[in-house]
């Protein structure tokens, strides 16, 4: 008996010894990630509402979490990151965003799906988070919602006093290490190893989100940004000017980072999601009815042309026809040749060369005036020129677009600096694409079919967490071929989307 | 019912077949079609009980399996390991030579099962936790034609189930927060099998055996899915349902010989070839109209070739060891970890102490696991569908225990 305990231990000192763990040939280490030629010590993100993690149509507290600044410290962090810090959101208790100034709503919360109404609406809670609770920074995520590329270097734009005359920006408030910091002030006081830089998008989207109802100031030859409306095309050698002076003064000490591009205007499902001929017409007696109510001004046309008024184009651009199958929508456009002389209106029907833009959802097919239910928009009522970005209005921001575009690449060059094409990602995100680990995502903006597979938001122009993370990896792909790095990427599924609640 | 207590482990090898059927074989790399000199054989080969010396015999044993896997993906920085639960997988056996010529077996063992822990993990969306625990009830008639040669045949009746934990995809989560998962348990169900035995001994120290075990699937037709942390949304959607699913266990062919080159030293080859293809798929289909759960598995036949011997110290002691290689079933491009099995190095050890009629039989079997690097795709609409992947490592070391009794 006693052998047989002797045995049993000796089996039991082997089992321990042999039962200790198994070991990978190349586990993962210390030594895996790296940052390469560069130093992540300190990162800071500087740019605007993409950087600062906004989605839904506002900034909240856990889709700053999601930023993909956030997201790509955390990646760094296993390669000599250090800490990242994010503006102060603690005070977003019900995780909704919006923003209140002396008790008085200025900001909305965010979008949600209502699955008992089926559309975007957003979500019936308070916003909490007040102008005034200010905590002062410098933060690592500079990103600033609403911020153009002439507001980075806008002293006051963070000081609370000049909201009223708007010109300081709520979030810039809360989180300005003075109230005449600028943000590119605080960035660099921040003292960065490593930066990303992504500005230049509200520089034309805010025009194009606007219908294009702003000023094109690159057409008025304006550099003097101070006299901008909030809806007008920056012009393009103020950008020049303003992107040369942020790349110096973040690079200043030796910092490496990476800029990126600005997306197409058409790149965001914003513009893209109504389509210009939304109205089905399957009944000849209605659309008899149409073309009759405007016989008299496509008669008024002709009269025009016999009188050189118009080209032949322009009166065949102009000449509404209704048709059975689908309608393009009846639009104003303020391009066109003004006959108001005549009692003509400046209308066509839009083309395929339009964008509408998604607000006008709500607006389409709707009979404001509940006694004449034959006057309804977009058909019987022209649309306003905000719900649509006309072909004209679509080359005024393409050409900015391209403009600011060339900037970031040739002043990236002369830097050094490597860039990262968000607007081919951008443009990418939309129409769907196949990441790394092989999920699909596709562009089937609001089709209600399958909300798993969106990376844009409800507000239609901002990504939600899950883009945010698409586009983290897009950086680490810069980053890693640039500075010979190694991060891990993260993956976009794991990372959520927008709020589907049963009622609202 | 005892089932519920026990867990039968995964070893991490030939996909859930879990080869721990004899204290005494086990120590010989559980090699044993062609030894015939204790209960086990009713197990290893019922033809083989016409053969045995001892008009009753019995064996009891257990053995524990203490399994790690380790896994990693430096894509995502991604490392985790399981956290199984002890494994103990058990078996009884008794034979009884009724005439000079027939003998009688019966045989409940444990040969399949897994159970794989992975907590808060990447692939929370293939598997939480699963743990499948399958035993099956063996009667045997066994008849000697010469002192040569005797065959056998067996009825099987299997019984088993299983009970796994996922999350739903890699996204949703309940409105507190946490990750939606569906809990899938299957509850006990039985089917029939079949075993066909061959024994052949042309001389007192060389013996031949082959063992054919049947197929047996198990159709899980009255399971329960749960689901949890299910948000409002959803909550008429993801509702408790019944569900079905089939569970394939293969068929078993082995061929073996066992020799004495001296007169102490009794050495053991066996070759088992298991019939793996029959896992196609895993598939669940929900009573509720939820769409299937379809996972492809895809797996393939494997051999398994093993090498034992047996050293008499005196009439008391004996010493054994021995080594087999066991080939991974999964397919490259369908390494799914609810069984990540991969190729295995098996090193076995044994020891018996013989007191009259009692006997006691302690083993060891030291599992290696190779690096494996492979992923499987795992079924969805948009995001849902992905490949999930890393490479795996993985061991196991497993002590048992047996206790034999025989009577003239």
């Amino acid at each position: 008996m006693k052998k047989i305990l002797n045995i049993l231990a000796g089996l039991l000192i082997v089992s321990s010894f042999t039962a200790c763990q198994p070991e990978f040939s190349n586990p993962i280490g210390d030594s895996t990630y790296t940052s390469g030629d560069a130093d992540f010590s300190n990162y800071v993100a500087v740019g605007n509402s993409l950087t600062a993690g906004y989605t839904n149509g506002t900034l909240y507290k856990s889709g700053q979490e999601n930023s993909f600044p956030s997201l790509l410290s955390n990646q760094m962090q296993l390669a000599g990151g250090g800490d990242f810090t994010q503006p102060y959101l603690d005070d977003d208790t019900n995780d909704v965003g919006g923003m209140v100034f002396s008790g008085t709503p200025i900001l909305q919360p965010k979008l949600i799906i209502d699955a008992s109404q089926g559309g975007p609406e957003r979500i019936n809670k308070t916003p909490t988070m007040d102008v005034s609770n200010i905590h002062p920074g410098p933060y690592n995520n500079m990103g600033v919602p609403g911020a153009k590329i002439f507001h980075l270097v806008a002293n006051g734009y963070g000081n609370i006093a000049n909201l009223a005359s708007q010109q300081a920006n709520p979030y810039f408030v809360r989180m300005a290490s003075a109230p005449d910091k600028s943000i590119i002030e605080d960035a660099v006081a921040k003292n960065p190893t490593f930066f990303t830089l992504w500005i230049g998008n509200n520089d034309v989207l805010w025009y194009a989100t606007s219908g294009g109802t702003g000023v094109d100031q690159n057409s008025a030859g304006n550099v003097d940004p101070t006299t901008y409306g909030p809806d007008d095309i920056t012009n393009v050698n103020v950008f020049g000017a303003i992107y040369q002076q942020l790349l110096d003064a973040l690079t200043a000490n030796g910092a490496k980072g990476v800029v990126a591009t600005i997306p197409d205007v058409a790149s965001v499902p914003f513009f893209t999601t109504i389509p210009y001929n939304p109205i089905p017409l399957s009944d000849q007696t209605q659309v008899d009815a149409l073309n009759a109510a405007y016989t008299q001004y496509n008669a008024g046309l002709q009269a025009a042309l016999q009188n050189n008024l118009i080209t032949q184009d322009e009166a065949d651009a102009r000449t509404i026809n209704f048709d059975l199958g689908a309608n393009a929508l009846v639009i104003e456009d303020e391009y066109l040749t003004d006959l108001s002389a005549l009692g003509l209106p400046s209308i066509r029907q839009a083309t395929a060369n339009d964008l509408v833009v998604l607000p006008a959802m709500s607006v389409i097919g709707v009979a404001p005036d509940p006694n004449n239910p034959q006057l309804v928009n977009g058909i019987t009522i022209p649309l306003e020129d905000k719900w649509i970005l006309s072909k004209d209005e679509i080359t005024e921001v393409r050409t900015a677009t391209a403009g600011f575009n060339q900037i970031i690449q040739s002043i990236a060059a002369a830097k050094n600096l490597p860039v990262a094409d968000m607007g081919a990602l951008m443009e990418d995100m939309k129409n769907g694409l196949v990441v790394e680990d092989g999920s699909i995502y596709t562009a089937n903006y609001f089709d209600g079919t399958n909300l798993d597979n969106l990376l844009f938001g409800l507000d239609g122009v901002h990504p939600t967490p899950r883009g945010y993370a698409v586009i983290a990896n897009k950086f680490i792909d810069v980053i890693k071929r640039a500075y010979g790095a190694n991060l891990p990427k993260v993956v976009p599924a794991n990372y959520p989307t927008f709020d589907i609640l049963p009622a609202n | 019912m005892v089932l519920v207590f026990l867990s039968f482990g995964s070893i991490y090898a030939g996909g859930y077949r879990v080869a721990l059927q004899g204290q005494r074989m086990i120590g010989m790399a559980h090699t044993g079609l062609s030894v015939f000199n204790n209960a086990e054989t009713a197990f290893f080969n019922p033809a083989g009980i016409s053969f045995l010396d001892k008009k009753f015999n019995f064996s009891i044993g257990v053995s524990g399996i203490m399994s790690h896997i380790k896994f990693q993906n430096t894509d995502y920085n991604w490392a985790y390991e399981t956290d199984n639960p002890l494994g103990t997988p058990f078996y009884l056996y008794a034979t009884y030579q009724a005439t000079d010529k027939v003998g009688l077996g019966l045989a409940v063992y444990t040969p399949f099962g897994s159970s794989t822990v992975w907590h808060q993990w990447a692939g929370s969306d293939i598997v939480n936790e699963i743990s499948m625990k399958v035993f099956y009830v063996q009667p045997s008639l066994s008849y000697k034609f010469s002192d040569m040669f005797s065959i056998s045949a067996s009825l099987i009746m299997a019984y088993g189930g299983v009970s796994y934990n996922k999350n739903i995809n890699r996204y949703l989560t309940g409105d507190n927060g946490e990750k939606t998962n569906a809990q899938l348990d299957s509850g006990i169900t039985g089917a029939a099998g079949y075993d066909f035995a061959l024994a052949f001994r042309p001389t007192k120290n060389l013996n031949f055996g082959i063992n054919y075990r049947s197929s047996v699937t198990l159709d899980a037709k009255y399971g329960k899915a749960t689901f949890n942390n299910v948000p409002a949304f959803l909550s008429n959607t993801l509702k408790t349902t019944a569900f079905s699913a089939k569970l394939p266990m293969p068929a078993e062919l082995g061929v073996g010989m066992s020799f004495k080159p001296m007169d102490k030293l009794l050495v053991a080859i066996d070759y088992n070839y298991t019939y793996w293809s029959i896992y196609k798929e895993l598939r669940i289909d929900f009573k509720n109209g939820l769409p299937p759960s379809i996972a492809h598995k895809n797996y393939h036949n494997t051999s398994t070739f093993r090498v034992g011997a047996e050293y008499q110290f005196n009439d008391k002691m004996f010493v054994r060891a021995g080594y087999y290689f066991d080939e991974s079933p999964v397919t490259e491009g369908y390494f799914s970890p609810e069984t990540p099995s991969t190729d295995t190095n098996n090193f076995t050890f044994g020891f018996g102490y013989q007191m009259h009629k009692w006997a006691v039989d302690f083993s060891l079997l030291y599992l290696k696991g190779k690096e494996r690097t492979d992923y499987t795709f795992v079924r969805g609409e948009g995001p849902s569908a992905h490949k999930f992947g890393g490479t795996y490592v993985g061991n196991a070391i497993i002590p048992g225990i047996g206790i034999s009794y025989s009577i003239k």
